[in-house]
């Protein structure tokens, strides 16, 4: 393996008596987008602010090429920035926000009249060049900032939520763009935010933070269908967790008892459980099916409602047991328009449910 | 709520009377003395028997009287200058430092708004006379920059807690050195405090004078001391014109603060 580009080991940060951030570690690869994505007070900030050099770590080292930033003051660590909040210079243009980390740098004029506007081409905000930060939107803004932070070529850029100040569909247009630009000009990106939609669209990979550790790294399709644990499960993706008890594995596959007493068998389990353990059993609403198919499993339930969402169907159903459960059946199980009358049941297949310990 | 305005029914009425009366008992004398400045009477009598621009004349005409003038606008540039320059750094601890005590510091610097004027002056006299300030130019301008010193940081502070920090930390990330993102960043951003805190600075020096007179000597003397020393060696309408020229100065710098203020803040 190539040696990483960017390499957090073992940082670790403390308030007092509290640890924000236990002894994280991660290697980037050079080029990769890569998001911390967690709960508020996850630590995500927090690690950020350590590679930004914000914050100093209690312990660890971060090391870009291999060599380590930390004893390099923020200002010449020559990484570039995107803030949860609006923080262009209120008293300049878009222009001279755009220019200014190259003005401090005594780039020539020449140099910085061409790549402010490189960069607010890739922006596509050519137009507003001369407007001034409290003329503009909030996602105007903050593409700003983006071709601010982009504008001296550093080999990193951090983005600490950047869109969370931006109603949804705007959100999903900047996303696009951010896509887009990482594309385009290959940056290493760092990406913080705590919706898992926004994670799952952008990422190459996703460090999901869990008090201030890293509970699973991985691609998106590792979290969302290999979780290590019911927190990864609960958070990444829709999730039912149905309360069981673990009967017995053999060769990887666990036969557990559910709530309402009917046995299920071949569900994954990738850890050991013991006999008679409670468990959780997790079934995402699209691994269900209103028509038994083959190897499936049964589940009796009631069916509390249903709705039409013109690509697909939401069906509330609710266990025996009481839980109450989310059904998004995939098109080819909405042929029946019988799951609509009460005491039906669903089927699942076994293979794609998981067992995490109670 | 309890005193809506629209609500009030005829309170209203006598809320706009009650109102206007105030206005009137604040404003009319400085009214009454701009006409008697202008008026053709040497005894003040009012209403004027005639129009002139006389007592003007001589006031312009006097020496003593413009060096007072330029001796206040000289000691009040100076004292708005170092009450700002000393504003700045307190209020960058005030806002931004994470030190105990942080209250305590901001209330002894606004001390001197609230302590009664005469006890500062007192104490500042008899300590100035002890070490050979007092009398001096450099004296009166540090007396007056202590009393125009809370004018100066309840503006900038202002200005700097409504200045949101993450900007000045984008400009590190951008490259610039802490100090350079203060100079080039904040100072830039808080401007506007920072310019109402030097006008009034400058008017809180320029129109003191309780402190100046006991700061002053018989060859260094503001206007205001100027102005009360004359009322009570003549009551001449040249008084009445300095004191119109002095209300005209203060006005115009109000005037001018609001529309600068107006400008920058588009
Ligand atoms: N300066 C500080 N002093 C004390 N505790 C702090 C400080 N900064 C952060 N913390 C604590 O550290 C923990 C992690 O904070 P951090 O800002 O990294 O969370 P986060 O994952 O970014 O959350 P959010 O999504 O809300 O931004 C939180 O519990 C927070 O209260
Ligand atoms: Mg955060």
């Amino acid at each position: 393996m190539s040696r990483p580009f960017l390499s957090i080991r073992a940082v670790r940060k403390t308030f007092g008596a509290f640890v924000a951030v236990h002894d994280v570690t991660i290697d980037v690869p050079k080029g990769e987008f890569l998001t911390f994505l967690g709960p508020s007070g996850s630590g995500k900030s927090t690690t950020l602010y350590a590679i930004a050099g914000f914050q100093d770590p209690s312990s660890g080292d971060v090391l870009l090429e291999d060599k380590s930033l930390l004893s390099v003051p923020s200002h010449k660590r020559n990484i570039g920035m995107v803030f949860q909040r609006y923080t262009l210079f209120p008293h300049l243009s878009v222009a001279e926000n755009v220019a200014f980390p190259l003005r401090v740098r005594r780039r020539p004029d020449t140099e910085v009249k061409r790549k402010v506007g490189d960069m607010l081409g890739l922006v596509r905000l050519e137009k507003f060049a001369d407007r001034y930060p409290g003329a503009l939107s909030g996602g105007q803004q903050q593409r700003v900032a983006l071709a601010r932070a982009l504008a001296y070529d550093p080999p990193i850029l951090l983005m600490d939520e950047p869109l969370s100040a931006l109603d949804k569909k705007l959100r999903q247009e900047i996303q696009a763009e951010i896509r887009r630009i990482h594309r385009e000009t290959g940056v290493t990106i760092l990406y913080v935010t705590h919706d898992q939609e926004e994670a799952l669209h952008l990422s190459d990979r996703i460090a999901l933070f869990k008090e201030g550790r890293i509970e699973q790294i991985g691609t998106g399709e590792d979290l969302y269908l290999r979780p290590v644990s019911e927190f990864v499960a609960g958070f990444i993706g829709n999730s039912n967790f149905l309360s069981a008890e673990h009967l017995q594995t053999t060769a990887g596959a666990a036969t557990v008892r559910l709530a309402d007493g009917s046995i299920v068998t071949g569900v994954k389990a990738t850890t050991p459980f013991g006999q008679g353990q409670k468990v959780r059993l997790m079934v995402r609403p699209e691994a269900f099916r209103l028509t038994p198919g083959p190897a499936s499993a049964a589940l009796a339930v009631e069916i509390v409602d249903t709705s039409f969402f013109g690509d697909r169907r939401r069906v509330v159903a609710r266990t025996a047991g009481g839980d109450e459960i989310d059904v998004r059946p995939t098109s080819d199980a909405q042929a029946t328009d019988s799951a609509t009358t009460s005491g039906q049941r669903i089927f699942f297949d076994p293979a794609s449910a998981f067992l995490f310990p109670a | 709520m309890l005193l809506d305005y629209d609500r009030l029914g005829w309170l209203r009425v006598a809320l706009a009377g009650f109102t206007a009366l105030v206005a009137a008992f604040l404003l009319l004398p400085v009214v009454f003395i701009v006409l008697l400045s202008f008026g053709s009477s040497r005894w003040l009598a009012f209403p004027p028997p005639g129009w002139t621009l006389k007592w003007y004349q001589q006031l312009l005409a006097d020496p003593a009287w413009i060096d007072a003038a330029l001796t206040s606008a000289k000691i009040a540039a100076m004292a708005a200058i170092l009450a700002v320059a000393i504003g700045l750094f307190a209020s960058f601890s005030l806002v931004r430092g994470e030190f105990r005590g942080r209250q305590v510091l901001r209330g002894l610097l606004l001390t001197p708004m609230v302590l009664p004027v005469v006890v500062f002056a007192i104490a500042i006299y008899a300590f100035f006379l002890r070490i050979g300030l007092a009398g001096t130019t450099i004296g009166f301008v540090i007396a007056h920059t202590i009393l125009a010193l809370p004018f100066a940081i309840i503006p900038i502070t202002a200005a700097l807690e409504g200045f949101d920090k993450s900007i000045e930390d984008a400009a590190i990330v951008c490259g610039a050195s802490p100090l350079q993102a203060r100079l080039r960043i904040t100072l830039p951003s808080i401007r506007i405090g920072i310019f109402s805190a030097a006008i009034f600075a400058f008017l809180a020096s320029w129109d003191e004078v309780v402190v100046a007179i006991f700061m002053a000597s018989p060859t260094l003397q503001t206007l205001p001391v100027k102005i009360w020393g004359s009322l009570r060696a003549d009551l001449s309408p040249v008084v009445a014109a300095a004191s119109s020229l002095l209300v005209g100065l203060t006005l115009c710098l109000m005037i001018a603060t609001a529309l600068l203020r107006r400008k920058l803040s588009r």
